[in-house]
């Protein structure tokens, strides 16, 4: 079995104060500190991120489920894992090409928005300068972001789930050692 | 620093449930989360839920400086701020812009923030429809179908029983044109700090269990009407320190005859000030 964070309580807090920022700065990567080994087919950028947020109260869906990488979340987190997109408090797409459908996942009740799913993506590559132009909360005038990897439905269907507003889904793309946080907020520009 | 705790008090388990609810916070702007707060070792209203936020966030590098009222110098403040360098060992300061986070009550330094800051407000009452409407359950559903008439309402009493808005402190906005927020009991002058911040802003309330965010370079309307636009306090006099004419000045009896002077909140914004004038 791999090894998890050498330091729990401070490689977490490390990389939680980058998502954090990532979350509040959306489309704009930023570099994880701390990478833990992991297991095919979870990319070392995702598991950061679950092993910084996700333990015993946590639902984890995996897109490519194995043995391996199962054992080795339950065993460095306790988290649940579940077999329905639905039941993910936080959902690993690990070949985004196939990914279900973003109405699969839990996207929150009217009176609790917060109880809604966050999609931890990984994706081939971030280009900063090619691609869209967003903007919302957290965004100064617009940001660009091109993301490698991902189908163009991902964006039709984020589109169409903009009318349920405040309801949603979160995501963060990860690439390599950067993440870049996509919350249900931010609106993509015509171009 | 006491080794006995872990590290900024709070166990793992208990930062990891906040910094979930924290991120979904971020993503909702204003967005109230519920969250499991936690018996602290200072009764609620000392700013149990602002210390629990900056307990998640912290980390060994960070630079802390906590106000209360602008001070950094008062009760809650240096026992807020002693209290992470025990148990976490953080480096504090009273400096706004030597600190990474700064947590406060009740203000928002005159100084500038900048975007690698981050701004954590304790918050006695999160939810601004309360005093209209107890139920829980009710203002829920109100914040669901966006509908704030009951505040406007109450706005436009104001003005029919003074002939202006008598709120000044802990005025409400709107955050990102859709959640009505609490932003705790600041003064109104400080409203306009909250649009468009560079620096992010949190809220924790540990007694009423809730946090939320608003994001930097979000869009914050305080509540106003066409005919009564919102405007904040301002002052004949300025600061008796430091001459500032631009900050929120406290009224301070002075004596037994009721003389009365005037000086900045911000201790450290007043303090900077008065080093750099001439002797």
């Amino acid at each position: 079995m791999l090894a998890a964070f050498a330091d729990p309580v401070f490689d977490s807090q490390r990389n939680f104060r980058e998502l954090l920022q990532a979350m509040a700065r959306p489309m704009q990567p930023r570099e994880l500190p701390l990478l833990p080994p992991s297991p095919a087919p979870i990319a070392p950028a995702a598991m950061a991120v679950l092993l910084t947020l996700c333990d015993t109260t946590t639902a984890v869906w995996l897109q490519q489920p194995n043995e391996e990488a199962a054992q080795h979340l339950r065993f460095h987190t306790g988290t649940r894992l579940v077999e329905k997109p639905a039941e993910a408090d936080f959902a690993l797409i690990s070949e985004p090409a196939s990914m279900p459908p973003l109405e699969a996942f839990a996207h929150g009740d009217m009176r609790y928005p917060d109880r809604s799913a966050s999609l931890i993506v990984q994706v081939a590559g971030f280009r900063t300068d090619a691609g869209a132009r967003f903007t919302g909360p957290g965004i100064r005038d617009s940001a660009q972001l091109s993301i490698d990897g991902l189908p163009q439905r991902f964006w039709q269907q984020r589109a169409a789930m903009a009318a349920l507003l405040p309801l949603g889904i979160d995501v963060y793309f990860v690439s390599a050692n950067h993440v870049a946080a996509l919350p249900r907020t931010t609106r993509t520009l015509e171009s | 620093m006491t080794p006995s705790y872990n590290f900024a008090f709070l166990d793992e388990n208990t930062k990891r449930m906040l910094r979930r609810a924290l991120l979904k916070a971020v993503a909702i702007p204003g967005y109230q989360v519920p969250f499991g707060s936690r018996e602290m070792p200072l009764p609620y209203g000392w700013g149990t839920g602002g210390i629990q936020v900056t307990a998640a966030l912290l980390g060994p590098d960070d630079v802390l400086k906590v106000i209360d009222q602008g001070a950094d110098d008062t009760t809650n403040a240096v026992n807020i701020r002693r209290f992470f360098s025990r148990v976490a060992g953080v480096a504090t300061t009273e400096r706004t812009s030597e600190a990474s986070v700064i947590q406060t009550r009740h203000r928002i330094p005159e100084t500038s923030l900048r975007e690698d800051q981050i701004l954590v407000f304790q918050v006695p009452e999160p939810e601004p429809l309360r005093t209209l409407e107890p139920r829980e359950a009710e203002t829920r559903t109100l914040h669901a179908l966006a509908d704030y008439g009951l505040m406007h309402v109450k706005l436009y009493e104001d003005i029919a029983q003074y002939g202006h808005i008598a709120t000044s402190y802990d005025y409400p906005v709107l955050v990102d044109g859709r959640f009505l927020t609490s932003p705790s009991p600041i003064p109104k002058f400080d409203n306009p700090k909250l649009d468009h911040s560079p620096a992010l802003m949190l809220f924790g309330a540990g007694r009423e269990k809730r946090l939320y965010a608003i994001p930097p370079y979000t869009k914050v309307e305080s509540l106003a009407f066409d005919d009564h636009p919102f405007e904040i306090q301002q002052w004949e006099e300025t600061c008796a320190l430091c001459g500032s004419g631009k900050s929120y000045l406290d009224e301070v009896v002075v004596d037994d005859q009721g003389t009365r002077m005037f000086v900045c909140s911000d201790t450290d914004y007043c303090g900077q000030r008065q080093a750099e004038m001439p002797s």
